[in-house]
């Protein structure tokens, strides 16, 4: 499956498919934490409708 | 060529984060701005509002159970308004959702065009909020809940769980692996979500609904959006890659 050629979106090699793929994971991670789940005081209240909008668990 | 393609998938993102931002001013900001009323049992309904409407101190910052904010102070990241604070999460949201469901697309070695993005943007909505909220309803302020921190491991285990259920469902043609997406679906349903003691809440049951409701419409017009677009920008940005090679 890894070694099939994809013609279509993302014509990547394995190895960077593999790189782009753990960089958006990590990245996107972050930033779904930050704006969604810390505790954080003053990232809870910035994101705060947004938070309820999206369904976060919030409170 | 790797940067450049995490490019475009932020920047699909970043367009649903945006038109996200007028659909939820528009449909679910006036529920959560109702519902602050009835915090701390409506006793701030007065002191949080002028006869005009306008709000004296956020509502966020009131509900944080602190000082409700008389002494005028911000609490958001560079003191920005409410509104502004809320373009800025759904900026970011936008940006970190596209990256994960390119993380999918990516490490399950799968490709996605402009067509198939719509159907992986509906898999997303799926997991990430119809799901859990069978067990966590997308909820307005004010309303009773459980600890936040047993609530969010749920969900985010919910959310893991139920998207690999329906990759494997969606897209694995072993019976194994239908039958492993059920259960991976199921489990968490079964396990059951954190629950607070009682749902007695001074929100009225109608309100709360909608906002339910309401939240799930909006986030499927992100999702589809969201996917669609990235879809549609990574097929444009595969075929000028092919061309340039070709050439």
């Amino acid at each position: 499956m890894a070694h099939r050629t994809l013609t279509s979106s993302f014509p990547l090699t394995l190895s960077d498919r593999l790189v782009a793929g753990l960089a958006a994971l990590l990245v996107g991670s972050f930033l779904i934490y930050g704006a969604g789940l810390s505790h954080a005081q003053t990232l809870h209240d910035t994101a705060h409708d947004t938070r309820h909008s999206y369904g976060f668990p919030c409170h | 060529m790797i940067a450049r393609m995490l490019l475009a998938v932020i920047a699909a993102g970043l367009i649903a984060g945006v038109l996200m931002t007028g659909v939820q001013q528009a449909r679910l900001v006036p529920l959560i701005e109702h519902a602050e009323i009835y915090e701390n049992g409506g006793h701030d309904a007065a002191s949080m509002q002028t006869p005009g409407g306008l709000h004296l101190v956020t509502p966020a910052y009131a509900h944080s159970g602190e000082a409700h904010g008389h002494d005028g102070s911000n609490t958001r990241l560079f003191g920005v308004d409410r509104y502004a604070g809320s373009i800025m999460a759904n900026l970011v949201v936008g940006a970190g959702y596209a990256l994960l469901l390119a993380a999918v697309v990516l490490l399950t070695g799968n490709t996605i065009t402009a067509r198939t993005g719509v159907l992986w943007g509906a898999g997303a909505w799926l997991a990430v909020h119809l799901l859990p909220a069978f067990g966590l309803p997308p909820e307005l302020p004010a309303m009773p809940a459980a600890d936040l921190t047993a609530r969010q491991i749920w969900w985010l285990s919910t959310v893991a769980a139920s998207g690999a259920g329906i990759y494997l469902m969606a897209m694995r043609p072993e019976g194994w692996a239908k039958a492993l997406g059920v259960v991976l679906v199921a489990a968490p349903q079964i396990v059951g979500a954190p629950q607070p003691p009682t749902h007695e809440s001074p929100v009225p049951a109608g309100l709360a609904a909608a906002f339910a409701a309401s939240a799930l419409a909006t986030t499927l017009f992100f999702w589809l959006v969201l996917g669609g677009l990235m879809g549609l920008f990574t097929e444009r940005f595969a075929t000028e890659e092919a061309s340039a090679r070709a050439s």
